[in-house]
């Protein structure tokens, strides 16, 4: 069995990184202890992910120094990060789907029994015993021969921690770990974390949600504007501290407003059911109305059948039982002709669904509007009517953008999202389908997308709102439906003063 | 007796259809579809009968093939890998211009229009000893067993363990799964892919040198006639499978077969000889619905 390693520091102190004419670190210093975690939060854009690539070598500073145990280090590749101690645990996981999790385990540091280079047998029996007393150390439940296609998404992270920690890593950065994971899921890996930090590793834990810092980090480090600007023990400061330090005082405070009363029935679900696709959830018995004026929240723990349901809406999954718009039905119609009867569609997955990441900013945002006048003249596109709208619609949302034929993937996370929202409410459409609106996105730019909600909610649009952020079902919703297993299992009125039952319902189902 | 000397001579052109499919597989492992397995093909006959009329010997003649086709696997993998050619447009120009420039080669040097005969070709030897053309069922097919073909099928036995447990086979699999993955714990993804395309090219020389020189000793520019994309089809069949794609390999060879025999009987040759490829096709059909069915369950 392999000891974990020793304690360790890293340390940077006054890094500075220069792109052409942009500073995106001025001044940045930063020390992790060992058996400590380190929160480093900001918002997007503040300058943590360059401040984690010069920490991890793959990019060198352009002032400033760094030292690995006091020592003065100076970085050229990620391979001179690892080889002295320092991981980095990344949003988009290194890990090959079609290999198993032992495969992936040693990959690129295979243990040998007799070792004939490249052509050397790989000893399985020792990785596993390897990966094993890893596992069992930090205590994780890792099945090696699974395909790491079939695994479970914090699976893969444990893999991936597990891999470092075997390589001889000592400090680990851990990139927004928990953007990716459930809430069960991130309690797993919040008890890992903690696990390895009385073993002496010393983690430095990314984030921007001030939740996450409070309930789990030692020590937290405010980025803003390239700069390190506020630096303390957790213990010693409070969540709005936090808050403020990272936007400079300017948070928009989000709170429930006193909601209008719903008017009219506008979308009605009626027993929808579902059968299970390519390992998708089932759906059984749905049956919810949205009046104009009202959002309706969808709570539940991830994977419960969420993403199932709102794609039989807007027409991607095929369903039985009965969805009217306006007494119109909408079940045998396809998306385009769902979007015509006034649907719009805020997808989950804005890199692949919601936006096509390559193509400009204007093609996006008159996406689905070039079949009608006057973007389409006789069959042609044309063009200065498009850009002219295009650019009618990003003002009307400000959406801060360059150039309009930049391709979008240029744009924060929060203006891609208000981008696809200028998209979606241009038509004037009467149903607004919100799927996770804020994942990936800042906290201005989560105050900016609520409003955006409200207005839409305000000018007498039905809003289905889809999230697993409890505070925004909260902050949003007239009611909030919960779905378990595939079903509705509750609406509560009045959310804000039902918490603790909307909360039991997601983990028990029907049972609360 | 019809019907065995039908399995020794589908066992016999499955040869060369194997040896490229192997090199194809590992190739595409690494994440490279290969079109170009034909033109190596080609080169590794042309190279095989000169250097076998030259030398007299079969083993320098196939070992020269191959590293011909290695070099051109390399160099054409060096074009997708540090040039950025797209593959398919890559391997469809590697065919064209292989082709091409053997043809020009055989009327500037040889003086001759589309057959090369050489005299002194030395043929692949029968390894195993007369006298067993009567064992029942197999005996001609053991009669005929050739060291290449001997080669090919150690290979497809010994290529699932390789893959499954060697450094390099880990690898191979690491690269074509996820690149960028590998290229973060440190491997060399574009060198390793340079290599399979190398080990594809390795292959399908030997490929070539078995259609020269197993029966008839020399070259003509249709030699090859669309076998590397048949065991392009065969691997695709098998889903990169060395045993699978094997087993593809060999219904392909045993319609080649078939179709030289119906020929024989006189059908219409030019009809009949469409039989593997319209098999092929029929073939990529119903494993890709196969493949859509299960996806959708």
């Amino acid at each position: 069995m392999r000891a974990l390693p020793s304690p360790a520091g890293l340390q940077a102190v006054g890094l500075r990184k220069i792109y052409g004419s942009v500073v995106a670190n001025r001044n940045m210093s930063i020390a992790t202890q060992a058996g400590s975690i380190h929160a480093v939060v900001g918002e997007n854009g503040a300058g943590k992910s360059t401040l984690m690539r010069l920490l991890q070598g793959v990019e060198r500073p352009d002032g400033g120094e760094i030292f690995v145990d006091g020592v003065r280090v100076d970085f050229t590749n990620p391979g001179d990060a690892l080889r002295h101690g320092i991981g980095m645990v990344h949003q988009e996981f290194m890990i090959a789907p079609d290999l198993s999790l032992l495969e992936n385990l040693v990959l690129g540091e295979e243990p040998v029994k007799r070792s004939w280079g490249p052509l050397s047998w790989i000893d399985w029996p020792t990785a596993r015993t390897q990966g094993q007393a890893l596992a069992d150390q930090i205590g994780a439940l890792i099945d090696w021969d699974q395909r790491a296609a079939n695994a479970p998404v914090h699976i893969l992270q444990f893999v991936e921690i597990i891999r470092l920690l075997r390589r001889g890593c000592r400090t680990l950065i851990l990139d927004e770990p928990t953007a990716v994971l459930a809430p069960v899921q991130v309690d797993e890996l919040f008890a890992l974390l903690r696990n390895l930090r009385t073993q002496g590793t010393a983690l430095l834990f990314i984030s921007h949600k001030i939740g996450e810092v409070m309930a789990l980090a030692d020590e937290v480090t405010v980025i803003r504007q390239g700069e390190t600007v506020f630096h303390s023990s957790v213990a010693e400061c409070t969540a709005d501290e936090i808050s403020r330090h990272i936007v400079n005082g300017e948070l928009h405070h989000v709170a429930n407003d006193e909601a209008p009363q719903p008017q009219s029935e506008l979308l009605s679900i009626a027993s929808l059911n579902a059968r299970s696709v390519n390992r998708s959830h089932t759906l059984h018995n749905i049956s919810l109305t949205i009046g104009s004026g009202e959002i309706l929240g969808i709570a539940g723990v991830a994977g419960n059948g969420q993403n199932e349901l709102v794609e039989c809406l807007v027409g991607l999954r095929p369903s039985s039982g009965l969805v009217t718009l306006n007494g119109i039905a909408l079940s045998a119609l396809n998306p385009s002709q769902r979007r015509r009867h006034g649907i719009a569609y805020i997808s989950a997955d804005r890199r692949h669904e919601g936006l096509s990441m390559q193509a400009s900013i204007e093609t996006n945002v008159v996406a689905g509007s070039h079949r009608t006048s006057p973007i389409s003249h006789g069959g042609w596109l044309n063009r200065a009517a498009m850009r002219k709208i295009a650019k009618d619609r990003l003002q009307a949302l400000d959406v801060k953008y360059d150039r309009p034929s930049d391709p979008v993937s240029t744009l924060s996370g929060g203006n891609q999202q208000k981008l696809v929202f200028a998209r979606e409410i241009a038509t004037s459409p009467q149903v607004l389908i919100a799927s996770q609106p804020t994942r990936g996105v800042d906290l201005n730019g989560i105050a900016a997308i609520h409003q955006l909600i409200r207005d839409f909610r305000d000018g007498g649009g039905a809003v289905l709102l889809i999230s697993e952020e409890l505070d925004e079902l909260i902050a949003l919703s007239t009611r909030v439906a919960v779905i378990a297993d595939g079903t509705i299992v509750g609406t509560v009125k009045a959310p804000a003063s039902n918490l603790p039952l909307i909360g039991r319902m997601m983990l028990q189902g029907a049972a609360a | 007796m019809q019907f065995e000397h039908l399995i020794a001579s589908a066992i016999m052109l499955t040869t060369p259809i194997l040896l490229a499919a192997m090199g194809g597989l590992i190739n595409r492992r690494a994440g490279i579809v290969n079109i170009g397995l034909e033109a190596k093909m080609l080169a590794g006959a042309f190279v095989a009968v000169i250097v076998s009329s030259a030398t007299g010997s079969w083993i320098i003649a196939s070992l020269a093939a191959a590293l011909a086709g290695a070099a051109i696997g390399w160099l054409f993998s060096l074009s997708i890998t540090r040039a950025g050619a797209n593959m398919i447009v890559a391997g469809l120009g590697l065919n064209i211009l292989v082709a091409g420039v053997l043809g020009f080669i055989l009327s500037w040097v040889y003086r001759s229009s589309g057959t090369l005969r050489l005299p002194d070709v030395a043929l692949l030897p029968k390894i195993l000893p007369s006298g067993l053309e009567f064992v029942p069922l197999v005996g001609p097919a053991l009669a005929m067993l050739d060291p290449l073909t001997l080669l090919a099928w150690m290979t497809t036995g010994a290529l699932p363990f390789v893959l499954a447990s060697t450094r390099i086979g880990l690898w191979i699999r690491a690269t074509g799964n996820a690149s960028e993955m590998a290229r973060s714990v440190g491997l060399q993804h574009l060198t390793i892919q340079d290599f399979t395309t190398a080990c594809a090219g390795f292959f399908s020389g030997l490929a070539g040198a078995h259609l020269a020189l197993v029966s008839l000793g020399l070259f003509n520019e249709g030699l090859t006639s669309g076998r590397g994309f048949i065991a392009l089809a065969a691997f695709y069949f098998g889903r990169d499978r060395p045993i699978t794609t094997a087993f593809a390999c060999m219904l392909f060879g045993a319609l080649e077969a078939a179709q030289i025999r119906l020929q024989l009987e006189g059908l219409p040759p030019k009809l009949i000889g469409t039989l593997p490829y319209v098999m092929v096709l029929i073939a990529l059909v119903v494993v890709s619905i196969q493949a859509q069915r299960k996806s959708s369950t």
